[in-house]
């Protein structure tokens, strides 16, 4: 094991007059680097996957790291001196290599609680991933998981609506809810663009949902999106007697724009709005507070996130991600579907889903997740499985995902050879008799298939289906995957 | 009868599938009973979506061991409405959930009636809708076949 | 109507091909094919549970018959049933009937398991109660009351203890009445639901089945249970003792015998379960006699051991010896 290097000369100096003196000192030197420390309960600890420059020591870039990420900058100021950050300071206090990646390291650093603003994502974020990710002396750093104390959890009001009241407010219980997203994603009127929203939802969907990139573009005015979906959203509602939705899309240039969207979606009696990832976290929080005072539940569109989430050596995870919008306040997020046509490895795609679910996280490396989480009662996010995915794989999503969930077929409804509501009904009783099979006891996982022909054989719109899309599958390798077999016990 | 592909109201885990013998209700109620929901019986002549609050058949059922109690509970409620609505409802007292886990149709009227959708014409092209339950135009006493 | 249409208007999905469902053909388990009686006991070790009954039971040689009994008649029927020689299930209602303390709450949880093992009910649990449990304070709460523990015991055994307490002839309007009409149609109509068994004193019994035909006619199978001899219950002592990490000390054991001889002609007797509780003061009389020693080291033996006087200083030792059981 290529150990890092570690001679105790350099430990933290704590002699004021040598700490102090003007000029240039390693950042473990000045305290960032603590082994024999242990985390209090109420310090936040991150997992950085760290990759330092040649030449450059594994415990002084962790040691980095965790200067850059709170109290220090690149040289000694006796500044310093007039503050307690001797009380304060991030620690690294745990750094080894990364099995089979030779280079790359994970540091463990532990901050304090009071290093951040309460109830604030930006501020966490602007010091977690705020210099620290251009540093010099490291040619990559990730953010592979964090531990947020139950301190800092109770500054935050999570989700506004939350899966089990969602579930309560459409009356929908013990199965996967089902959407779809219009296609195409840009292009289409107003007026066409809610014949495919009432279509889906009479046809057996639960939601209908705009995509990540549809606001007020000109073939389609944001009023008139609005005002038509609504229109199919009731009819719809009145021709199944089932309470339905259609994630309305508010993202707007401004918060003006947005707080005008979200209102007239109010006005008009949706059940949900949607954002988008790119809004950034002031505006998600500011949202989702909007959303807990109107009864609203908060589709979040993880647009944008690939661009950091999906290399393996630089970046942050997306169960970071994951976490921080637990925190902020979504109730539905987009977390991947392991079997369709966007990046994600099973297990690692599965741990995403516990963040959003879970009433405690536990430790799980093969899942990618490194730390227990105690979510302190905060109400929980419904994960959505978007990106296609079609009716011949709700076997294997229903194993991956179980209820809690909204699978979302756009193109595995809309494209549909005979039709939207022909396609909307394949994946409803593709859902329903996958549900009740794995009830009664049967192996889905295995039967599924088979399941599926049997529910066919008298619902010809899901024969169509299987007969258009049984055999599709994306099997590409992932580039995020755990460092951790299934196999392998906690190393740490 | 209504126009939706199934012909008939599709609330509920199971209204896409054909209706559920009551052995297989049995085998539902079971999955229910192994994590510890409690079931409750619950009756209607008007399935609104909004109607959140169904006549219940007696109160939830707790420390069942075996689906026969509630089948048995089912065909008493099904005997005295045999043309109303009746769900199966399972409650989950887990922290963190606290609410229902499972709920499914297993009795509908011969016919149903359905819902219009009322629309009020409001300012700058808005529309009021209101969903309206046709079985609701007779009085209370006279639905669901009574 | 019995399921969806899946019908679209216009749709170029054709219209939906009535597809005769069939039931799924019970596939044929290894119980269902058994063709002997080593072949039900070996799929349902029902055998084990009566080996149990008789290695941790002492005494009630009659009772075990009656149980081996009724189980070899519940491994026949389903043999008969397997091939198609019979078609209804057995009616398995049972009563116990004995004094207090002689073991029928014990072996009717055996029973229980017995019956699960051989699925003549589903999940072979017990729901034990007596009237309070059935019967109501006012009118209107004896149905509801009684049917909940009917359905908290569907799949199970329900053990009514004193059941004669259910009918009070004296009061013509009293709700045990009620109880009974349910019980009495639970047990006719819903036989594949649960087994119900009454127990309590036999000539109490008697006399309300007399009173009551309706549950004579119901009840297949009447299991007497005797009371124990004074060996018997000497076996049990030292079981009790054993399981709770006691014994008896030189002189206690034939102390106990003693013990055992005078109250057997006390009134009152209820068998194991006088048992129990003269143990239960012998433990507290050992606690309080080394409680008195503050000072002394305390061995294991020492805490482990009920001495003779522990046994000595009871009451029955005391009284005048009576000649009515």
């Amino acid at each position: 094991m290529a150990s890092p290097t570690d001679s105790a000369n350099l430990g933290q100096i704590t002699d004021k007059k040598k700490r102090y003196s003007a000029g240039v000192l390693k950042y473990r030197q000045m305290g960032y680097w603590d082994a024999d420390y242990v985390p209090k309960d109420t310090d936040t600890i991150c997992l950085f996957r760290i990759t330092p420059q040649e030449g450059v020591d594994a415990i002084e870039a962790a040691a980095a790291v965790a200067g850059e990420s709170s109290t220090a900058t690149w040289t000694v100021v006796w500044t310093d001196r007039l503050t307690a950050c001797d009380s304060y300071r991030a620690k690294a206090f745990k750094v080894e290599p990364v099995p089979n990646n030779p280079g790359q390291y994970f540091a463990w650093v532990a901050y304090d609680l009071v290093l951040f603003e309460e109830g604030s994502i930006s501020n966490m974020t602007a010091s977690l991933i705020g210099n620290v990710f251009s540093f010099k002396p490291l040619k990559a750093a990730r953010l592979e998981d964090i531990r947020i104390p139950v301190a800092y959890v109770k500054t935050f009001r999570g989700p506004p609506t939350g899966l089990i009241v969602e579930r309560e407010r459409l009356d929908k219980f013990g199965r996967p809810l089902l959407g779809a997203t219009t296609k195409p994603k840009l292009g289409l009127s107003g007026r066409n663009y809610g014949r495919v929203i009432y279509e889906g939802l009479k046809g057996g969907l639960d939601f209908m949902k705009d995509d990540e990139n549809i606001n007020s573009q000109p073939f389609m005015h944001w009023r008139d999106r609005f005002l038509y979906v609504m229109d199919g959203v009731n009819k719809a509602s009145a021709a199944t007697g089932e309470v339905k939705g259609s994630y309305l899309n508010v993202t707007g240039a401004t918060m003006e724009d947005v707080y005008e969207r979200a209102e007239f979606a109010k006005e008009l009696g949706s059940v949900v709005i949607m954002l988008d990832l790119v809004l950034g976290w002031a505006a998600i929080q500011s949202m989702s507070n909007w959303c807990r005072k109107n009864d609203m539940i908060l589709h979040m569109h993880r647009a944008g996130h690939g661009t950091y989430t999906r290399q393996k050596n630089h970046g942050v995870s997306f169960r970071v991600m994951t976490k921080w919008l637990r925190l902020a306040g979504v109730d539905h997020l987009h977390a991947g579907t392991a079997v369709g046509k966007l990046e994600g490895d099973p297990m690692t795609v599965q741990g995403y889903y516990n963040c959003c679910r879970d009433s405690y996280t536990k430790q799980d490396l093969p899942r990618g997740l490194f730390f227990d989480q105690d979510w302190a009662d905060m109400r929980k996010v419904m994960p959505v499985a978007s990106g296609g995915i079609h009716a011949g794989q709700m076997h294997q999503l229903l194993d991956l995902f179980g209820d809690d969930v909204v699978l979302q077929f756009g193109g595995g409804t809309i494209g549909h050879p005979a039709g939207i509501q022909a396609g909307a009904v394949a994946n409803r009783v593709a859902l329903e008799c996958m549900v009740k099979a794995r009830n009664e006891g049967k192996d889905i996982k295995n039967e599924g298939p088979q399941i599926l022909r049997d529910a066919a054989r008298s619902c010809t719109p899901l024969k169509q289906a299987l007969d258009t899309w049984g055999e599709i599958s994306f099997n590409y390798a992932s580039t995020d995957t755990s460092d951790y077999a299934v196999t392998a016990s906690p190393s740490n | 009868m209504m126009t939706n592909p199934t012909g008939r109201i599709t609330q509920g885990q199971f209204s896409f599938l054909p209706d559920l013998t009551d052995a297989e209700i049995a085998l539902q109620i079971e999955y229910g009973l192994a994590r510890n929901y409690a079931w409750s019986v619950e009756y209607t002549d008007d399935p609104h979506p909004r109607n959140t609050y169904w006549e219940m058949y007696g109160m939830p059922m707790f420390d069942l061991k075996d689906a026969a109690g509630v089948i048995t509970e089912l065909q008493a409620c099904r005997s005295t409405f045999p043309e109303h609505y009746i769900r199966l409802v399972a409650f989950d007292s887990t922290r963190g959930i606290e609410s229902v886990a499972m709920s499914f149709i297993v009795n509908r009227p011969k016919q149903e009636p359905g819902f219009g959708l009322v629309r009020m014409e409001a300012r700058s092209r808005e529309i009021r809708y209101t969903v309206h339950s046709y079985a609701t135009d007779r009085p209370e006493n006279e639905r669901g076949g009574r | 109507m019995a399921g969806p249409l899946y019908s679209i208007p216009g749709s170029t999905a054709a219209p939906p091909a009535t597809v005769a469902v069939e039931a799924d053909a019970a596939s044929a388990g290894a119980l269902e094919s058994a063709r002997t009686v080593g072949a039900v006991l070996a799929q349902t070790q029902a055998g084990a549970v009566m080996d149990e009954l008789d290695r941790d039971l002492v005494g009630l040689a009659p009772v075990k018959a009656r149980i081996r009994e009724i189980a070899a008649l519940l491994v026949i029927d389903k043999l008969r049933l397997n091939l198609g020689l019979s078609a209804t299930s057995p009616t398995l209602h049972m009563s116990f009937v004995g004094n207090p303390g002689t073991g029928k709450t014990t072996v009717a949880l055996r029973m229980a398991t017995i019956l699960h093992r051989l699925g003549y009910v589903r999940k072979g649990h017990l729901v034990a109660v007596t009237r309070d449990d059935l019967v109501g304070q006012y009118i209107g709460h004896t149905a509801p009351k009684t049917k909940e523990v009917l359905k908290k015991a569907m799949g199970g055994v329900l053990f009514i203890d004193e059941a004669y307490y259910l009918y009070r002839p004296e009061n013509e309007r009293d709700y045990g009445q009620e109880a009974i009409e349910i019980l009495l149609q639970v047990m006719e109509n819903q036989r594949d639901d649960l087994v119900v068994i009454l127990a309590g004193y036999k000539d109490r019994m008697e006399t309300f089945f007399q009173s009551n035909p309706g549950f004579r006619s119901r009840i297949a199978h009447h299991v007497d249970f005797p009371d124990y001899e004074a060996g018997d219950l000497l076996n049990i002592a030292e079981r009790m003792l054993g399981e709770q990490h006691y014994h008896f000390g030189p002189g206690a054991r034939e102390a106990f015998v003693e013990y055992l001889d005078r109250r057997l002609r006390q009134p009152q007797f209820a068998n194991a379960r006088s048992v129990r509780n003269a143990l239960e003061r012998a433990r507290l009389r050992q606690a309080s006699r080394l409680f008195s020693e503050p000072d002394r080291e305390l061995t294991s033996d020492d805490l482990t051991t009920i001495s003779e006087s522990d046994i000595r200083a009871s009451r029955v030792f005391g009284a005048p010896l009576s000649h009515e059981k």
